[in-house]
């Protein structure tokens, strides 16, 4: 009882086809569903200005329009067995058509997002920026690997550019032995790093 | 390629289909498959002793024939819903008979005040059991309209989450002691809320995986 009052909903839609179209539609597409290719091949190229006209009322852009098309094409396909030959084709056709437009574009704006998302990203570094990193990483790792006399040598001498008399108090060398491990570091560096800093 | 080329090769592989049954009758197979269930746990764990007496009532026997109205309802609606043309007010028609079902729970709370406060606990076996009844039920009804996935997905899960646990409901009225109004409201109610929002959120998933698949051409 409670079904039949619910029933009455669909009145409308299930009043039989008249429309001349629709019934050639829905003619083919019971043959469709009993397996005859003609009538599928028939069908589909019928319908397709119809498919058209709805995705292009939600789809703008042909390209995207035309996957929304082909969508609809494959859904129909997947959905055969859902058509109701009691019922008029079209509703069921424009539902699916609508659907995978709605869904393209549902696509098309969260790729849009996505890109939109890339395009505010903050730089995260030039290549310039990015190859003096790299330089500078492959100096540190030069300079650590030199033995420990030769480190503090370079540092004192070299980077911080303190007097001869002075590095060598600090560090507890001699002033030639400063001058000497000096020397070897700057030599193996250079060796090390392919002459690079002589270049600059 | 191009929709010509894509219609001829659909064409070729235009293999004969089973014609879906109308909707009525799917939801007559889903009702009949969760009254075979319901026997089968009425048959474990008994009638509640006091069925007799309670089903005597008229507000028992009111917010039983809501809940099952409800479920018929939820289950008619998802089953249409689950064509491409089925008409969308079917989404609507469980609403007023679940309306009905949560005001009669809430008349029982507000009886409940009347007559001198709320008794309130928990009842886990209450959720457990809807969730438990439910969710096979729904996971068998959204088996039967899996053609949805290509269209209404979403609307079409949660009615049938709507369905199996306002059914499930029905059923543990029949076999569990719970009178207290409060805890029928939060309990059942609370659990059907629940089974809803669980079969929306994820039903959908549940039906791609389920459903038919766009063919690779």
């Amino acid at each position: 009882m409670l079904a039949s009052a619910f029933d009455g909903m669909d009145m409308a839609a299930e009043q039989p086809a008249t429309d001349a179209r629709d019934a050639r539609w829905a003619a083919w597409m019971v043959a469709v569903q009993a397996g005859d290719n003609q009538a599928y091949d028939r069908l589909l190229r019928d319908c397709l200005p119809q498919i058209r006209a709805v995705v292009r009322a939600r789809v703008r852009n042909a390209a995207d329009a035309e996957d929304a098309v082909q969508d609809t094409l494959l859904t129909l396909h997947a959905l055969r067995h859902t058509y109701d030959p009691q019922r008029p084709f079209k509703p069921w056709l424009n539902a699916i058509a609508e659907r995978r437009a709605i869904d393209r574009l549902r696509r098309l704006s969260k790729h849009s997002r996505r890109e939109s998302a890339l395009d505010d990203a903050p730089e995260q570094g030039t290549p310039a920026v990015g190859s003096a990193r790299l330089e500078a990483a492959e100096l540190r790792a030069a300079v650590a690997e030199l033995p420990e006399s030769q480190r503090t040598a370079l540092r004192l001498a070299k980077l911080e550019e303190r007097p001869l008399k002075e590095a060598a108090q600090i560090s507890g060398l001699s002033v030639g032995a400063l001058k000497v491990a000096t020397h070897r570091a700057v030599a193996a560096l250079r060796a090390k790093l392919g002459g690079r800093d002589g270049q600059r | 390629m191009d929709s010509d080329e894509l219609i001829a090769r659909l064409a070729r592989d235009a293999k004969p289909v089973r014609r879906l049954a109308p909707p009525w009758q799917g939801a007559l197979a889903w009702l009949a498959l969760a009254a075979l269930f319901m026997a089968g746990v009425v048959a474990v764990a008994g009638l509640r002793h006091d069925l007799g007496a309670r089903l005597g009532l008229m507000t028992e026997q009111l917010n039983l024939a809501f809940a099952a109205a409800t479920a018929v309802l939820a289950a008619l609606g998802a089953f249409h819903l689950a064509r491409p043309d089925g008409d969308a007010r079917w989404a609507w028609a469980p609403v007023a008979p679940a309306l009905g079902w949560l005001a009669g729970m809430g008349a029982g709370c507000l009886g409940e005040i009347w007559r001198g406060g709320l008794a309130m606990g928990t009842s886990f076996e209450c959720a457990r059991f809807i969730l438990g009844f439910g969710v096979p039920l729904t996971l068998s009804m959204l088996w039967m309209v899996r053609h949805a996935a290509l269209t209404r997905p979403v609307e079409v899960a949660a009615l049938a989450g709507l369905a199996a646990s306002a059914l499930a409901a029905v059923g543990l009225a029949l076999v569990h002691h719970l009178d207290a109004a409060a805890m029928v409201l939060v309990w059942h109610g609370g659990s059907v809320v629940l089974s809803v929002w669980v079969a929306r959120r994820w039903g959908a998933r549940a039906l791609a995986a389920m459903g038919p698949k766009l063919p690779s051409v």
